[in-house]
């Protein structure tokens, strides 16, 4: 069985990777398209929610985090780790690992491509590395056995 | 042995190789839970190594050698020469967003007795790029540049490449208002002119709420203290592509999207300096196209 503050772990940073996502994708859709080029340095949200990286297949980043986070912690859930469904497992992995593999995109982007940080992906990056670090080592590292055999004395 | 064998009660008989192959699975399991773990350490690791490089080399890393700004040459003597037939012909443009109104009471900012106009920007910000076309449109009307150098905005942010001038190390002659134009940056970031300590208090107070919701937004333009905009007036977005002889020749053509625009926003900075400068000179003031445009001007807030 996995430890049950692994289960509790996950889920809660999948639910805070939900909100920050949620609010990421609102403000994507909200903001006010400013004319103007923000002058705070390498710390500038606006600089890299509004760069050519933020949006990937014509889909803004964003809304990939949200759905990513959605699904993240459906499988995290305190009844999707001890679920039984064969797929639960391998798709929890798959997840993370995909989205470990797109933070990195990302983080290469803006401290290379773009050559600014925002303050609210990196939250999400965090936690995603979080969740990564959660699952790959903890999350498996206790395999329930197989059913202990039937005593023939019986 | 088969004797002992047979003596073992049934129950145990059949126990004994249950229990060890209960082990070896055990066993088997530890092994996959030690491959699993050591599968996750090293992922783990290698995120970690991949993140630490990319930092590492984004700090390390050559800047991209910044491209000067040139000498503007015919485009910027050209720039300054838009007729002003086709100026009247366009009037407020179109997709220009004019100047605000600063706030009645605030005391107007002058320079040797003249309304001072304030430029802070950058060479590497696109919106900068777009907005000095209307602004040194504008100002031309009023003076003369000298220098104007020739530039464009940033090749890695949106709008790349756009092309520009820069009033980096350029001079500005008029009878009637005085003009500063700051570049902090060059196109590639690099450290290019300072503002004055009172050229950055006047950006700390008024590039902030409620005349934008990004403080530090460039460009800033100011205007005497009675306007200011903060943020190109345009989309630079109708510029892309163009290289610069070909604005400059599309701002003397009325019926271009970019003199429509660009022109149009010419006119709106032409405007609000005229109402700064008590409508002098009126060879430029008191052009009806100019009068028109200043009545749809914002008035001052209370």
């Amino acid at each position: 069985m996995t430890p049950r503050w692994v289960v509790r772990s996950t889920f809660v940073l999948a639910l805070v990777a939900v909100a920050v996502s949620a609010y990421l994708t609102v403000a994507h859709y909200t903001s006010p398209h400013v004319l103007a080029c923000s002058g705070s340095g390498a710390i500038d949200c606006a600089k890299v929610t509004t760069s050519a990286q933020s949006r990937f297949l014509g889909i803004p980043v964003a809304v990939l985090g949200l759905v990513w986070a959605v699904a993240m912690a459906a499988l995290c859930s305190p009844r999707a780790w001890p679920s039984a469904a064969r797929w639960v497992r391998p798709a929890r992995a798959a997840a993370v690992c995909i989205g470990m593999a797109f933070v990195l995109w990302l983080v290469f982007a803006e401290l290379v491509l773009v050559g600014a940080i925002c303050v609210w992906c990196t939250t999400m990056h965090l936690l995603t590395f979080a969740l990564f670090v959660l699952i790959v080592i903890f999350g498996y590292a206790r395999e329930p056995l197989e059913a202990e055999p039937i005593d023939e004395r019986v | 042995m088969a004797k002992q064998t047979n003596d073992r009660p049934k129950g145990k008989q059949a126990a004994q190789p249950g229990r060890s192959s209960r082990k070896a699975r055990q066993a088997e399991a530890e092994r996959r839970r030690q491959r699993t773990r050591r599968a996750g350490l090293a992922g783990v690791g290698l995120v970690l190594a991949f993140v630490a490089l990319v930092v590492v080399g984004s700090l390390f890393r050559p800047k991209p050698s910044s491209q000067p700004s040139t000498s503007a040459g015919s485009a910027g003597t050209a720039v300054q020469q838009v007729p002003a037939a086709t100026l009247n012909a366009v009037g407020a443009g179109s997709g220009v967003t004019p100047p605000m109104a600063l706030a009645a009471n605030t005391p107007p900012l002058t320079q040797g007795g003249k309304p001072q106009i304030l430029y802070v920007g950058a060479e590497y910000c696109p919106y900068c790029a777009a907005e000095r076309w209307p602004l040194i449109v504008a100002l031309s009307r009023f003076g003369t540049f000298d220098n104007l150098g020739a530039t464009s905005s940033s090749a890695t942010d949106v709008f790349p490449n756009t092309q520009t001038f820069s009033f980096h190390g350029s001079t500005y002659t008029s009878d009637s208002i005085a003009f500063d134009g700051v570049e902090t940056q060059t196109n590639t970031g690099q450290a290019l002119d300072q503002p004055t300590a009172a050229q950055q208090a006047l950006f700390q107070q008024f590039d902030d709420a409620p005349y934008t919701n990004q403080p530090g937004a460039i460009p800033f333009l100011m205007i005497g203290n009675r306007y200011v905009s903060i943020g190109a007036e345009y989309d630079p977005g109708i510029l892309q592509g163009m290289t610069r002889d070909q604005i400059v020749a599309a701002l003397a053509d009325p019926t271009s999207p970019v003199a429509k625009t660009v022109d149009g926003a010419a006119n709106t900075i032409t405007a609000a300096i005229c109402q700064t400068a008590g409508g002098k000179p009126a060879s430029v003031c008191s052009s009806p196209t100019i009068t028109q445009v200043a009545s749809t001007l914002p008035a001052p807030t209370s």
